[in-house]
């Protein structure tokens, strides 16, 4: 067992830590994801979303309950022997450097697409790089620090969406209620997976001071992201029109071209500007996660060392294979997938086969 | 590498070798011998007087020695040669017979050597192993002033000198209670500067006073001439460009500091005294603040916060909507500002560098002049930086407006070495702008915001109570709550003390 106290982080920052992964790119197209599946009934897959991430994370925190101490891969080793707790680190490595790369490469497209159309990418890889050096290589109690501090920092940002309903909104279109929902239903498969990131809960559980509210906490955050997604989502079905949404490859941002004022324009600029906070927060706690779990793979040296590395290997990446918007979606298409296997699906497993180990444990030490 | 470590150690042992000659030596019990060590011990010291007197109580021989530059001669005349010749006391204590307050002894020749340097004199008795340690210091020094780097508007009117004896009893005027402790080390082979560290002892946190006793005692060096030497040798993050210790020259500052859980480190011969552990935000606090009414010291609070955003990004966000995202500006103010600048031969990330450097260069220089001088440069300045540039058409109009606001921002906030630093951190703040527009920004900011929440002083964070956030504090930050609200010492510097008062007043009746 390794020892995680001594860089604890509280309630608060547990909470927003996991928000501010689960908000990140995805929104920027959510509502027009949700238009395209579902019309304009797009709350319900979110709903549904929401009930099923919130009962996967309360198992992993039930999981998590039994032994306090030990984040997945120690509770990996307790219960399978030291070899499969290796496989599984290596398995939570690679899914977490894909899905950074995926993620700040997505961050990256966008901001090429928006507002450096001329810069290549590496170049603003390289860019993006330095604060998540400067923020990730001093562990996970900096790193919730500064969520929680974004968190607040970007309270301003959903006036501007009230600013833009305020020059149009319909409420018609959101009628009939309850149009389609069998095909609500349907496309929760691609809600779900907006809500990864309570899935860090499995390395960052024992660094939580009050574990008695972990269940609580990560109620919250799915709450959270729930109502930033319905927000975001229920605006930009209010301004446009059912068929317009559809043409718009980042309706949340193309919404708000119509908030202007005397002395400045394209407020979406800004907006995106300034988004890359919130960005910023989904990929680098899963950088960290990758370096801490590299760390725990080789049991020496320093995770700061690990992200210098990954952080330099991407930039190269981004070099050689330039990133386009189709092979980025077939990248999260790929996470996502497995994303919903290992932290939808694995942890019910999991948690049945802990009920198991420890019935049987008792009855030997009885 | 390894060939110049062991180069270092030889050097350093060979020099820890000259100073430590005296330092076994004992006391012997023949003067005569003592002399002769004396004097081996100060060669070439012309200021070195050794006075051979006759105490007249049992007819002994006995010799004074002082340092005549460090002393006061009317205190050795009065109160320690007069009363030795001329008593008849029948003690046998020597002591008794002077009139001195503070008298020591001891038996070797290294707190003798120390002792003389500090203004005592030393009354060698022969026959006697001890000698006697009189405080008779009076060495020259600055009357009390106001102080010359932060001016006081409506508190005290006093600044710390130079000499640490009087700068505690500045502050014991505002501490009268015996909680107040001091801890006092001496730093420096050469220099033996004596550093005082104040705290309430019911009040300060045990272990952030262990962690800066830890770091002062293993300084190593050969001398420490004030407080900024000091400060860079204790300091967690000596790379960072934001100051982790509050320097300050007012008493009454350093005193709240105190009141609040902090510690003081004062360095005998510097005139400002170090506050640590501190916050970002308690660099925008002034003990002014405190003393002003409610309203207008909230106002001026506010501006400078506003103003340290302002100079950190005014420069940068002008050149990015000017080079970089122009389609921001609605076109009116565009075809304006185009006006101006089409006579500009620069890019604006040229044109503000060119006027930055100036502003700092004419900063600098006034500075250093002495006061007659500086205001002619500060008029050359105004000439060079103002109508000439413009119509010489190397800067435009608006990039003056926009350098002075900087400037004028950047001297609001009431740290030097804060206002230092955001001087400093525009200059890259305009690169990143100019090669990336409004993107570059907000990662310039995002890396600012890192590592300020990454920072720590003395291992207590810097930023909060931001990061982490601590609702409660937030009272005394962007804004300050009347004095009766704030009944909770800041959780900054970890009190073990943290309630400070009750909510006072005939308000409370209120309720």
């Amino acid at each position: 067992m390794r020892n995680y106290i001594g860089n604890e982080i509280t309630l608060m920052q547990y909470i927003f830590l996991i928000h501010g992964i689960q908000v990140g790119a995805g929104v920027l197209q959510l509502p027009r994801i949700m238009a395209e599946k579902v019309g304009m009934n797009g709350w319900i897959p979110l709903i549904c979303g929401w009930l099923l991430s919130s009962a996967a994370s309360l198992i992993i925190i039930q999981i998590m309950k039994k032994n306090p101490q030990s984040t997945l891969m120690d509770l990996m080793t307790t219960y399978f022997g030291k070899f499969i707790g290796k496989i599984s680190s290596i398995l939570l490595i690679i899914y977490f450097s894909i899905v950074s790369f995926t993620l700040i490469q997505k961050s990256i497209l966008f901001i090429q697409v928006w507002l450096l159309p001329g810069i290549p990418s590496y170049i603003i890889m390289f860019l993006f790089s330095v604060p998540t050096y400067i923020i990730a290589r001093n562990g996970i109690r900096i790193i919730s620090r500064y969520a929680e501090l974004v968190f607040f920092l970007m309270l301003w940002m959903p006036l501007f969406y009230i600013v833009a309903l305020n020059q149009n909104h319909h409420w018609v279109h959101l009628l009939p209620l309850f149009k389609n929902i069998q095909q609500g239903l349907m496309a929760t498969g691609s809600t779900i997976v907006s809500f990864l990131g309570f899935e860090v809960a499995f390395l960052f559980y024992p660094f939580l001071k009050e574990k008695k509210a972990a269940s609580l906490g990560i109620i919250i955050a799915n709450s959270l992201s729930l109502l930033v997604f319905l927000f975001v989502t229920i605006s930009c079905f209010l301004f446009f029109s059912p068929d317009e949404i559809t043409q718009y490859y980042e309706p949340t941002l193309s919404m708000l071209k119509v908030v202007e004022f005397r002395f400045i324009e394209r407020m979406e600029i800004i907006f995106l500007a300034f988004y890359l906070f919130i960005l910023s927060t989904t990929w680098i706690p899963y950088m960290y996660s990758m370096a801490f779990c590299t760390k725990w793979l080789f049991n020496k040296g320093n995770a700061k060392n690990y992200l210098l590395l990954s952080l330099i290997f991407f930039i190269v990446i981004m070099y050689f294979v330039v990133p386009t918007f189709p092979g980025n979606d077939l990248l999260s298409e790929f996470y996502e997938k497995i994303g919903v296997i290992f932290f939808y699906v694995f942890p019910v497993f999991l948690l049945i086969y802990s009920f198991i180990y420890y019935r049987i444990r008792g009855r030997i030490t009885k | 590498m390894k060939i110049f470590k062991k180069w270092v150690k030889q050097n350093v042992n060979s020099s820890s070798k000259n100073i430590g000659d005296s330092e076994v030596k004992m006391i012997s019990k023949s003067l005569s011998e003592n002399l002769v060590n004396l004097y081996a011990l100060f060669k070439d010291t012309p200021d070195l007087i050794v006075r051979h007197l006759e105490i007249k109580k049992g007819n002994k021989q006995a010799v004074l020695i002082y340092l005549s530059s460090l002393i006061d001669k009317d205190l050795i005349h009065e109160h320690i040669l007069y009363p030795l010749i001329n008593n008849d006391n029948d003690t046998e204590m020597h002591s008794q017979s002077v009139t001195i307050g503070k008298v020591e002894s001891s038996s070797t020749w290294k707190d003798v050597e120390l002792n003389i340097f500090q203004g005592k004199s030393i009354l060698l008795i022969d026959g006697q192993t001890e000698v006697m340690i009189l405080d008779t210091p009076g060495w020259p020094q600055r009357s009390i002033e106001d102080p010359q780097l932060e001016t006081s508007l409506k508190g005290a009117h006093i600044g710390f000198g130079e000499t640490s004896d009087r700068n505690i009893a500045l502050i014991r005027r505002y501490i009268p209670n015996r909680q107040l402790k001091i801890t006092e080390m001496v730093v420096g082979e050469r220099s033996k500067s004596k550093v005082s560290i104040l705290y309430l002892e019911d009040v300060a946190n045990p272990e952030l006073l262990q962690e800066l006793k830890n770091r002062i005692e293993q300084i190593h060096v050969d001398f420490i001439l004030n407080a900024g030497e000091l400060e860079q040798f204790i300091e967690d993050s000596p790379y960072s460009p934001f100051p982790q210790f509050i320097s300050t020259e007012r008493p009454d500052a350093a005193a709240s500091h105190i009141f609040q859980g902090r510690m003081i480190v004062m360095v005998d011969g510097a005139s400002a005294v170090l506050v640590t552990p501190v916050t970002l935000i308690s660099f925008f606090q002034n003990v002014d603040d405190y003393g002003l009414r409610l309203l207008s010291s909230n106002f001026i609070r506010m501006l400078r916060m506003v103003s340290f955003f302002i100079a950190i990004l005014l420069p940068s966000l002008y050149i990015s909507l000017i080079s970089f995202n122009y389609e921001l500006i609605p076109i009116k103010i565009l075809l304006n500002i185009g006006k101006y600048r089409s006579e500009v031969p620069f890019p604006p990330f040229i044109e503000a560098l060119i006027m930055e450097i100036s502003l700092e260069m004419l900063r600098e220089a006034g500075v250093r002049l002495p006061a007659p001088i500086g205001q002619t440069v500060g008029i050359v300045g105004a000439i060079v930086i103002g109508q000439a540039a413009v119509q010489a058409g190397i800067v435009s109009n608006m990039m003056i407006i926009v350098v002075s606001s900087t400037a004028i921002a950047s001297f609001i906030i009431p740290n030097y070495d804060m206002s230092a630093a955001i001087r400093l951190l525009r200059f890259p703040m305009m690169i990143i702008a100019s090669w990336f527009g409004i993107v570059g920004i907000v990662i310039g900011l995002m890396t600012i915001i890192g590592h300020i929440i990454s920072l720590e002083s003395l291992g207590t964070p810097y930023a909060s109570p931001f990061a982490p956030i601590r609702f409660p504090e937030w009272k005394d930050t962007f804004v300050r709550f009347p004095l009766w609200k704030m009944t909770k010492r800041p959780s900054g510097a970890r009190p073990i003390q943290v309630k400070r008062q009750r909510t006072n007043g005939f308000r409370r009746d209120e309720k």
